[in-house]
């Protein structure tokens, strides 16, 4: 007996022109490990809402055909009452946070479902423990870390001790360690686990099958050997991939930031000590290490936005920064208004940066209005239109998927000549294509490159 | 102490300053509420104990140009089109002081209540009116996020060479403040959703029984506020 069911099914959400979901039909048996691949806004979401019952219920929208799980009809029953079968770990944890400490978080869920009052707190413990978490129980959730933070998630799915969990790319935010965690976590659950991911090595690396939605239709329903065959064939930027070599040593020409020996604190927590680093002009250096290691504490150093505790920051030119959180480049009414901003409110040319991001004909949406994969490009288009001789990217393949992640390493390799430019990131893959020379923050040790 | 009986504490003061009558009392009130919000952490306490103070000094400062009392003038200003003859007089700035005082009273009451309570226990110990205290709950939290959201936002304009200064630069982010709130809002309602928030029969985690201090802080409330009505 299937665990899930969606038979032909479509859907439009309420201010949607075409179908996010367009006559998808699939099963899911109990213990099943499926990877979701796709472009970003393909309906993969989507798809994992409709499993929850979060579509139609929450969203609204046009819905055509059915999904049952576990028997039980998601248009029939509210996602509420679906919880204890069906739990799902979005992509932003701190946007699913309700309240403030670790073990009240978990034991959110525990409530909800009506659990013995006597059964809640161990359960939220044994949840805990199971996703290597057990000593945050008391913690004040704003103390975490983004990978600790993302386990406080999964425990607080695990202890609903469901026969169905979505992933909904759980580990955008986290390193390739962090992210490899969680998603052997998730799998030890007993559960049937479907994982979006915009990383295709992780999940195709612990998948039995694997789905391909592009524009809402389902491309590829296959055992794992099967897809792989399909994907080289079909969506080779989808294949995992070891990271190609970068080079250690400084290249390019004149030398444009320079880095010394920097420490940095917030408070009493120190980030950075004795930090150095050195970018020139036509070079791409990637910055990657793990979660908390002070990678974005380096780049607004680079950038300007802080200033070191001690050492010394040296910079030639204008620098610019991308922030790792697309949500902040919101602030106008229009597309092309809000990447004028930078420029005086020069129309024609936050035009010409949008069409080099492929953002032409929507300069007069509202940002809001734009899908996630287009508010990313945005913000981007937002920074190059500044034409910066430092230019500072933080994360900016967070939810992008493998084919724009090609598009955003051959753009800023195209223009790499017109400056020095920073990539910190956790995608070793996308490192190795984009960055000339790839620079590994390490715990606190000084000397870097 | 527990959460409930802080609260409830909390409210009776709030309530004091609002029916007591002397400037002094209501000043002593605000000064121990100020003393309680300085055992928060550094970092959280600022905003909070800023926007009490800055805006009952608004208050103090702001409605003796727009009061028409008394008859002791301090200052003659000029004669405005709307507001007429500007003018302070000595009844104006008493007034004024009190109700800036009682204002940062109330304010306090609630920063120490946003700053010190347990939150999470607080929405368990409520009964019947938990999507309330839930609301409410969510509700403080929106400060220090709004406080997050604004760092964010000037840094990301800073980052493309844009610099926030004046209030006009700083009152353009309010509408990408509150449409960020709203999406926020909306994600942690699909999330709390999807875990069965809102399904009938829920039960709570045993919450630690209260101590003496609990009973004597939920006693006194009631008599505070008739204190306060009827002496200070």
């Amino acid at each position: 007996m299937a665990l899930a069911q969606v038979r032909a099914l479509s859907f439009t959400y309420p201010d949607g022109v075409e179908p996010a979901l367009d006559a998808v039909s699939l099963e899911l048996e109990p213990g099943d490990v499926v990877a979701l691949l796709g472009p970003s806004g393909s309906g993969k979401s989507t798809l994992l809402r409709a499993l929850s019952g979060l579509v139609p219920h929450f969203h609204g929208g046009r819905f055509v055909g059915q999904v049952e799980v576990a028997c039980r009809d998601t248009r029939l029953e509210r996602p509420a009452e679906l919880a204890g079968t069906v739990a799902t770990l979005f992509q932003d944890p701190e946007d699913q946070v309700v309240l403030d400490r670790v073990e009240h978080e978990v034991a959110f869920g525990l409530e909800n479902l009506g659990t013995p009052p006597a059964e809640i707190l161990p359960r939220a413990h044994k949840a805990l423990a199971a996703v290597g978490a057990q000593h945050l129980a008391s913690r004040r959730i704003e103390t975490l870390s983004a990978g600790e933070l993302q386990r406080v998630c999964l425990a607080s799915a695990f202890a609903l001790q469901p026969q169905l969990l979505l992933l909904d790319e759980p580990t955008s935010q986290l390193d390739p360690e962090g992210a490899e965690a969680i998603l052997d976590l998730a799998l030890e659950s007993g559960a049937a686990v479907v994982i979006s991911e915009q990383r295709p090595s992780l999940p195709l690396e612990r998948c039995e099958r694997v789905l391909f939605v592009e524009q809402g239709r389902l491309l590829l329903d296959s055992p794992k050997a099967e897809a792989l065959e399909w994907l080289f064939e079909h969506r080779p930027a989808y294949l995992p991939r070891q990271p190609t070599e970068a080079g250690g040593d400084p290249v390019g020409g004149e030398h444009l930031c320079g880095v010394h020996d920097v420490s940095f604190t917030y408070g009493e927590r120190p980030v950075l000590d004795g930090a150095s680093l050195e970018l020139r002009r036509g070079e791409i250096v990637a910055l990657t290490g793990p979660n908390g290691i002070g990678k974005t504490t380096l780049a607004k150093l680079v950038a300007g936005l802080l200033e070191p505790g001690s050492g010394r920051v040296e910079r030639l030119g204008r620098a610019a920064y991308l922030s790792q959180d697309p949500g902040r480049y919101l602030v106008r009414e229009r597309a092309d208004e809000e990447v004028a901003l930078a420029v005086g409110g020069d129309l024609a040319r936050a035009r010409r940066s949008l069409a080099t991001v492929d953002l032409a004909g929507l300069e007069h949406r509202h940002p809001r209005d734009l899908s996630s994969g287009e508010r990313e490009r945005l913000a981007l288009a937002a920074v190059l239109v500044t034409d910066p001789d430092v230019l500072v990217l933080d994360e900016p393949t967070r939810g992008i998927d493998p084919v724009r992640k090609g598009e955003l390493a051959r753009l800023l390799r195209a223009d790499s000549h017109r400056r020095a430019t920073l990539v910190v990131t956790h995608d070793l893959v996308f490192a190795g294509d984009v960055a000339d020379r790839i620079v590994p923050l390490e715990a606190r040790e000084p000397a870097l490159a | 102490m527990s959460p409930g009986p802080a609260a409830a504490l909390l409210a009776a003061v709030a309530v004091t300053a609002l029916l007591a009558d002397r400037t002094a009392s209501v000043a002593v009130l605000a000064i121990v509420l100020l003393g309680v919000c300085m055992r928060a952490p550094r970092g959280r306490r600022w905003p909070y104990i800023a926007g009490a103070l800055s805006t009952a000094l608004m208050v103090f400062l702001v409605s003796p140009l727009v009061q028409h009392l008394g008859t002791h003038i301090i200052w003659t200003g000029p004669d405005l089109p709307v507001f007429g003859q500007l003018d302070v007089t000595a009844e104006e700035l008493e007034v004024a002081l009190f109700q800036a005082v009682r204002l940062a009273a109330v304010a306090l009451a609630f920063s120490a209540y946003a700053l010190l309570l347990d939150h999470d226990r607080l929405i368990q110990a409520a009964g019947f009116a938990r999507r309330s205290v839930l609301a409410v709950g969510l509700a403080t939290r929106l400060v220090p996020t709004l406080e997050r959201d604004v760092r964010g936002l000037v840094e990301a304009l800073r980052g493309r060479g844009v610099e926030v200064r004046g209030l006009w630069s700083r009152a353009r982010l309010l509408s990408p403040l509150v449409a960020n709130s709203l999406e926020r809002g909306l994600n942690l309602a699909e999330a709390m959703e999807a875990r069965g928030y809102g399904r009938p029969g829920r039960t709570r985690t045993p919450r630690p029984p209260w101590t003496r201090v609990d009973h004597v802080a939920l006693a006194f409330a009631p008599a505070l506020v008739l204190i306060g009505a009827l002496w200070l």
